[in-house]
């Protein structure tokens, strides 16, 4: 193709169940259509007390609601999710601060591994298995201690202070960048509606280019 | 096909901008898939109240959202879908009661007329920013849909009698027990499981689970003009 692939960003952050499936189907589709797709890690706590938002978990119903809709999700678009069943004691209570300056290290260092690595703390998080992401112990204690640096935290700050100027009121949130409008689309749901507006094909949540196997 | 279609509930509120497009796509799905689709008309405002959710609107981000995700969504799945100049006012202030309780009398009476009527007090809503709260305004949507002036006037009279507002108290409640903490839902029973989805953007996955095919939000078989 002789034309200049459109940027799109994906900011997102790993306590994000939904994050992970628009992750997953974007990392899919960027090999199929005209983009470059820049992973943006975000604090998804830091866009809710921006916004004046709070976790669709905090009502009732929309958190028995959650777990069946991630279900279903999770065999429709094939990315392996069990929702923990300490999620609401302990995950949102120890929130995803380490883990997403951690992410914020890696882009700035190894920006090459940011989809692994990411990947490797989603199915952490929210899948049985773990996995190994294939970097080396070394890399990993380095990166560890830049977590807490001035520098790594103000990227992160940065990034989600971006997603917020973008109208952010939770993750994950797809900014299309096309040749002549800028368009920001919430959740892992839009992307039937991103291939339109991109003017390229859908094919599903599993497009047949790919290994759906994680 | 041999076997027995699959019902789809779809809980609405012409109120709701999503539910019009659930409602649109559902309405073409319905003559390409084996399903059965019934239309319950709900109070939003019900919904709400009883979830203890609020609209999405009233956060002001979301707010904001809302006017570029319906506008888009209106443009992909062609459904002619028009913001009303005082927003806030169509939907918290003057809302939808007696539009609903119409319809409520109309799938009472004249099921057959359900969907024209639904479609045409949305076009006056959410198309031409039009009123829906006096009974010009009803009897104009019911028109529109071709009922005539005496079988609109009759179901009219129908809106404040004890078995119209009970029906549509009980079709509300019947979404709660379901589970909704909003406006549009589909309910799908299959021949094992039950699925609640909300939205209007849970369509393909509805499609994944009827093991039907899923041909996009204006699929060829239809005529996309309303």
């Amino acid at each position: 193709m002789g034309s200049v692939p459109r940027t799109l960003e994906l900011f997102y952050d790993v306590l994000s169940p939904y994050s992970w499936l628009a992750f997953e189907v974007l990392c899919r589709y960027k090999n199929i259509w005209n983009v470059s797709l820049q992973l943006q890690p975000t604090l998804i706590g830091g866009i809710m007390r921006d916004s004046g938002n709070q976790p669709p978990a905090m009502l009732p119903r929309k958190a028995v609601y959650m777990r069946s809709d991630v279900r279903l999700l999770s065999q429709h678009l094939q990315v392996p999710i069990h929702f923990p069943k300490d999620f609401f004691s302990v995950i949102l209570k120890k929130g995803s601060l380490t883990a997403m300056r951690f992410l914020t290290a890696v882009k700035m260092e190894h920006p090459e591994m940011l989809e692994k690595v990411s990947r490797e703390l989603w199915m952490r998080v929210w899948s049985r298995a773990a996995e190994k992401a294939g970097m080396s112990i070394e890399q990993a204690q380095e990166l560890l201690k830049r977590v807490s640096t001035p520098q790594v935290k103000n990227q992160l700050k940065e990034t989600t202070e971006a997603a917020c100027k973008y109208g952010a009121f939770g993750l994950p949130i797809t900014v299309a960048h096309l040749h002549d409008e800028t368009h920001m689309l919430f959740g892992s749901d839009r992307m039937e509606l991103l291939a339109y507006l991109l003017g390229e094909k859908w094919m599903g949540p599993v497009p047949p280019a790919v290994n759906p196997r994680l």
